[in-house]
C-alpha cells in the first residue's frame, strides 16, 4: 500500500447500516435503505447539521446498493474543489448515486449546472438519487432555479442529532462490535468527560480499544479515567 | 470467486472507506481468463482511478494470482448491474487502451428514443387560471400537429407544468398515429448528443434523426444560451422540420424575445407560432393539484383540510408541492396514522420551519430593492417618487403576505411609517395586480423569489 493511500481521510469504523444508530431518525434510515435497493422513492434528500451521520448513511447507502446487485458511487462534494463537474458526466448508468454535502457547490455556476443536468438525466434514466446537505433545500444558496427547484422534489428529511442518553447507547453498541464489553456507567462517564460529538467519541473507542488490548484491560472507569489522565482530550 | 471480487475484498479493507465508495465501487469488471476490463463511469473516474488506483490493483492482482495474473484495462462503459453475468452486456464501450476511439456499440447508433413519459398526459394535467391557455393551447396541437399552431412556445418560472405539458402533447399525437416519431429533449441533452457526435464523426447521423422527425419537443431553450455551434444546429433542425410542417414544440423560463445569450434569428423563429405564458397557480388551483398528485402516485385521497394547509404554505412552484406531499404520505405510511391538518404540520415541520425562518421584512425590502435596482436605504426614506415608491408599496404588501407582523410593526420597519400607510399600501397593489400587467407580474416574480 502506497504512502498516499494510507494517509486519506478514514473513519474510524466502516460506515454500515448496522454501525448507525438511527435514534429519532428510524424513518429517513428506513426510506433511504429502500432507495438504495431500487425499491420506494427515486430521490431522497436528507439534511441536519454536523455530527447528524450524512457521510455515514450515504456511505452505507452505497454498500446495501452493491448487496442487492445494484451499481453504486458515492461522492463527497466538500472535495469538489479537486475534481471537476465532470465527475458527473453519465452517471446516471448507474443505479444509485449518493451526493454528499451538496451545499458545498451551492453557488458555482458549472457545479449548478451539472448537477441539473445529472438530475434530469436520472430521472429519464429512472436510477436513484440521494443527496445530503447542512440545510434545506429552500435554505441552500443554489443560484440556478431550476436546480432550486428539483431538490425540492424528492422526499426530504431532517436528520436529528443523538441526545446524550442516545450516545451512551451508541457507544456501548459501538463496543461490542469490537468485542469490547463496556458498562452504562463507562459510557457515562466518557459523555461527561470528553467531546460529546459523534466522531470524537467513535475516535475516542477506537484509542480505547487499542489501549485495552495492549494493557489487557477491561473499559472500567479508573482504566479509561488514566487513559484520559494521559491522553487528553 | 473471479479475480477482481478478491482484489476489491482487498481494496475494501485496505483503502479508506470514502475512496473505495467513490472509485472502486462504480468500477465493473469484465473478466476473462486473460484479462479484466474495468468499465468506469466516465472518463474523470478513469482517470483518477489510473493515476492513483491502477498500480496497486496490478499488485494485488498479481499476489493473488501470481504469474497467472490477468492484464487489467481501464475502459469508459456500463453493463446492466442487475443482469446475471452470462446475460450482461456492454453498452456504449469506448475503448481506453490502446485506441481511444474504437466503439463496440455507439449510443448514436441506437434508435432515438421518444423519452415520453407516460404519466403526462392531459387528464393528468390540472387545469387552473394560470394555465388555462397553454392547456387549450397544447390540445389542439396534439390533435393537428403541425397545422395548428408552430412552433409552440410555453414560458413560465420554474415547476409549473411546462414538461408536463410538452410531454402531453406529444403522447396525444402518438396514440392518434402510434407511427409518429415524436422525440422529447431536453435543450441540454440536444447540446450532449450534438457533442459526441462531432466527437464520433457522426454528425450527419445526428442531422438526419433530428431532422425527420414528425414533432421535436424541446425543454428549456434558455440553456442554448452561449453555445453558438448548437444553437446553429438548432436553427437549420427548427428550418427543415418547419418547412415540411412538422411540429416544434419549446419551453423556457422566459418570453422568446428575453432569453439572453441566443441568436436573434432563432429568437425570431421561436416566435413564429404561438407564444403562451404558464403563471403560478392560485390557491385552488394548487389544492387541486395537490389532491390530484395525491392520486394519481399514491392513491391517496387526501383530505381538503390538508390539502389547504399544504396549499396555503408552499406555494412557490409545483416541484415542491409535490415534496410536500410525499413527506406527509412517508410518515403516514411509517407511523399507520391518518392524513389530518396536524398531523401534516407535524409532517412538515422542519420543512416550513425553514420557509419562515428565511422570510423577514429585512430580507423583503432587501430583496426588493435587488429586483427594481434601488437601494433598501431608499425603500427606507422619504422619498415619494413613483420609482421608488411603487416597489416600496409591493414591499410593504409582500410583508403583510408573508410574515406574521402587525401593520404598525411592518409600518415602523419601513422607516416608521403609519399602520394607514401599509395599510393603503396593500390596497393599491391588490387593485394594481388587476389592472397593470407589468405590477402583476413583479409581484408574482417576488413572491417565488422570496418563498423558494
Amino acid at each position: 500500500m502506497s504512502k498516499q493511500l494510507a494517509l486519506g481521510f478514514t473513519l474510524p469504523e466502516k460506515a454500515t447500516l448496522e454501525s448507525y444508530v438511527p435514534a429519532t431518525n428510524e424513518q429517513a434510515v428506513a426510506d433511504m435503505a429502500a432507495c438504495a435497493r431500487g425499491h420506494g422513492e427515486p430521490f431522497i434528500y436528507l439534511w441536519g447539521s454536523a455530527q447528524t451521520g450524512k457521510s455515514h448513511l450515504l456511505q452505507a447507502a452505497t454498500q446495501i446498493a452493491d448487496e442487492a446487485g445494484r451499481s453504486a458511487l458515492y461522492i463527497p462534494l466538500d472535495q469538489a474543489k479537486q475534481f471537476s463537474p465532470e465527475i458527473f458526466d453519465d452517471l446516471e448508468q448507474l443505479n444509485l448515486i449518493c451526493l454528499d454535502g451538496v451545499e458545498q457547490i451551492a453557488g458555482d455556476p458549472a457545479w449548478e449546472q451539472g448537477l441539473f443536468n445529472l438530475f434530469n438525466r436520472i430521472r429519464e434514466q429512472g436510477n436513484s438519487l440521494l443527496v445530503s446537505a447542512q440545510c434545506s433545500p429552500l435554505s441552500l444558496p443554489i443560484k440556478l432555479p431550476d436546480l432550486s427547484s428539483r431538490l425540492s422534489w424528492g422526499l426530504c428529511y431532517q436528520l436529528q442529532p443523538l441526545d446524550d442518553q442516545q450516545k451512551v447507547t451508541a457507544l456501548i453498541e459501538d463496543a461490542a462490535r469490537r468485542g469490547l464489553e463496556m458498562s452504562e456507567e463507562s459510557a457515562g462517564y466518557i459523555l461527561r468527560h470528553t467531546p460529546r460529538d459523534m466522531g470524537s467519541l467513535r475516535q475516542l473507542l477506537e484509542e480505547l480499544d487499542q489501549a485495552s488490548l495492549e494493557a489487557q484491560r477491561r473499559l472500567t472507569i479508573p482504566f479509561i479515567k488514566a487513559f484520559l489522565q494521559r491522553n487528553p482530550t | 470467486m473471479n479475480f477482481w471480487s478478491k482484489c476489491t475484498d482487498r481494496l475494501e479493507n485496505d483503502l479508506p472507506q470514502q475512496q473505495f465508495n467513490t472509485w472502486i465501487r462504480p468500477l465493473q469488471s469484465v473478466e476473462d481468463a486473460q484479462s479484466i476490463r474495468l468499465l468506469a463511469p466516465n472518463q474523470f473516474v478513469l482517470n483518477w482511478v489510473q493515476n492513483h488506483y491502477l498500480n496497486d490493483i496490478t499488485e494485488y492482482l498479481q499476489s493473488i494470482a501470481g504469474a497467472n495474473a490477468p492484464s487489467v484495462s481501464l475502459e469508459i462503459g456500463s453493463r446492466a448491474a442487475v443482469q446475471s453475468p452470462q446475460e450482461s452486456s456492454i453498452e456504449r464501450i469506448q475503448s481506453f487502451k490502446p485506441t481511444p476511439a474504437a466503439p463496440i456499440r455507439h449510443v448514436d447508433e441506437a434508435p432515438m428514443p421518444s423519452n415520453l413519459n407516460p404519466n403526462f398526459v392531459f387528464d393528468t394535467f390540472v387545469e387552473g387560471k394560470s394555465n388555462q391557455l397553454a392547456r387549450a393551447a397544447s390540445i389542439q396541437i396534439g390533435e393537428n400537429p403541425g397545422t395548428a399552431y408552430n412552433p409552440l412556445f410555453i414560458y413560465g418560472g420554474v415547476g409549473l407544468g411546462k414538461t408536463h405539458l410538452m410531454h402531453a402533447v406529444g403522447n396525444m399525437i402518438v396514440k392518434t398515429n402510434p407511427k409518429a416519431r415524436v422525440v422529447y429533449v431536453h435543450s441540454e441533452g440536444f447540446v450532449a448528443q450534438m457533442v459526441k457526435a462531432l466527437q464520433h464523426n457522426t454528425i450527419d447521423d445526428f442531422k438526419r434523426r433530428f431532422r425527420s422527425v414528425n414533432a421535436l419537443l424541446i425543454d428549456d431553450v434558455q440553456f442554448f444560451a452561449g453555445k453558438e455551434r448548437s444553437q446553429e444546429e438548432f436553427f437549420h433542425t427548427f428550418n427543415a422540420l418547419f418547412e415540411s410542417q412538422q411540429q416544434i414544440i419549446l419551453s423556457s423560463d422566459r418570453f422568446p424575445k428575453e432569453v439572453s445569450g441566443l441568436e436573434e434569428r432563432l429568437k425570431s423563429r421561436f416566435g413564429w407560432g404561438l407564444t403562451v405564458a404558464i403563471e403560478p397557480p392560485d390557491l385552488e388551483t394548487r389544492v387541486a393539484i395537490l389532491k390530484s398528485k395525491a392520486d394519481q402516485l399514491f392513491g391517496v385521497d387526501l383530505p381538503n383540510e390538508v390539502a389547504f394547509f399544504i396549499g396555503k404554505r408552499v406555494r412557490s412552484n409545483i416541484r415542491e408541492l409535490e415534496g410536500a406531499l410525499r413527506r406527509i404520505i412517508a410518515n403516514a405510511e411509517f407511523t399507520g396514522r391518518a392524513i389530518t391538518q396536524e398531523f401534516a404540520k407535524d409532517a412538515l415541520r422542519d420543512m416550513l420551519a425553514a420557509q419562515d425562518k428565511q422570510v423577514t421584512i429585512e430580507n423583503i425590502q432587501k430583496t426588493v430593492a435587488e429586483y427594481f435596482k434601488i437601494r433598501t436605504s431608499e425603500l427606507l426614506s422619504a422619498k415619494r417618487s413613483r420609482t421608488i415608491a411603487r416597489p416600496r408599496q409591493i414591499a410593504m404588501a409582500l410583508a403583510k403576505e408573508l410574515t406574521n407582523h402587525s401593520l404598525p410593526e411592518i409600518g415602523e420597519a419601513f422607516g416608521g411609517r403609519d399602520h394607514t400607510t401599509v395599510l393603503y399600501a396593500t390596497r393599491k397593489i391588490v387593485e394594481l395586480k388587476e389592472s397593470d400587467h407589468r405590477v402583476e407580474e413583479d409581484y408574482a416574480n417576488l413572491l417565488r423569489t422570496l418563498t423558494s
